[in-house]
């Protein structure tokens, strides 16, 4: 039963780890869709290429982050949340 | 090797300055709530150097893209995005499993060039009025020249 309780407790934060990392696919195609029209602006307006590039560098910082909070939750799962949760679960045993 | 653009040098620059104060900001933390040891200056150079280095390469990315194809560029980015992420993953991983790096010490860095950003408009504000207050004389200026030029018409 013990055995149960912790591959469920495993399994549960694996799962929740994978669903965070769902968030990490955003940024990802949003930054790539920010540099194509990026690309299309300097494309039309060469002079506007350093306040493009600039405004462009920020926003995808801004856009990566939410990405990096998936991963950290997702890090926090892996290898923090099991050893915790074990710890609880043998806690309420005794 | 590809020269690096001086705007990425700019910017990385800025994002750096940043990163440094915040982490003595973070150190100054762990020093008045007594939990500061080596683990926590390990950890921060490792999360804050990470931050800066992941910077540094989104910007050698973008500059790489900007010349492209727009699907090329889109491409490149998403690329670059994924193994920054892996890099991101084995560091976060490394500041939670070895002992020689505390875990929060190591994370939070990771999150700096963003407050970096978001206090970007304050000091932008600062410029930014004094272009103002010299658009605001230029359009006196004009606008005196303007009338000057209506006078002598008028004469």
């Amino acid at each position: 039963m013990l055995e149960l309780a912790i591959g469920i407790i495993l399994g549960g934060c694996a799962l929740g780890a994978g669903c965070a990392m769902i968030a990490g696919i955003g940024p990802g195609i949003g930054e790539g869709n920010a540099v194509a029209k990026a690309c299309e602006a300097i494309g039309r307006q060469p002079e506007s290429r350093s306040a493009v590039t600039t405004t462009m560098l920020m926003g995808c910082a801004v856009a990566e982050t939410t990405g990096l909070y998936a991963l950290v939750i997702a890090i926090l799962l892996i290898f923090v949340a099991p050893g915790r949760f074990v710890e609880i679960l043998l806690n309420a045993i005794k | 090797m590809a020269k690096i653009d001086p705007i990425v040098k700019k910017e990385t620059g800025y994002i750096a300055l940043f990163v440094i104060i915040l982490s003595m900001a973070m150190e100054a933390v762990f020093l008045v709530i007594g939990k500061w040891d080596l683990k926590v200056l390990f950890g921060n150079l490792l999360g804050g150097g990470t931050a800066i280095l992941n910077f540094f390469l989104m910007g050698l990315t973008l500059q790489a893209a900007v010349g492209k194809d727009q699907k090329d560029a889109a491409a490149r980015i998403k690329f670059s995005q994924t193994y920054r992420m892996l890099m991101l993953f084995a560091v976060a991983g490394a500041g939670v499993l070895a002992p020689i790096f505390n875990m929060v010490a190591t994370i939070v860095p990771l999150f700096f060039p963003r407050i970096a950003i978001a206090l970007r408009p304050l000091i932008d504000k600062n410029k930014g009025g004094d272009a103002d207050a010299q658009t605001d004389d230029t359009k006196t200026n004009d606008t005196q020249e303007t009338d000057d030029v209506e006078e002598d018409d008028g004469i």
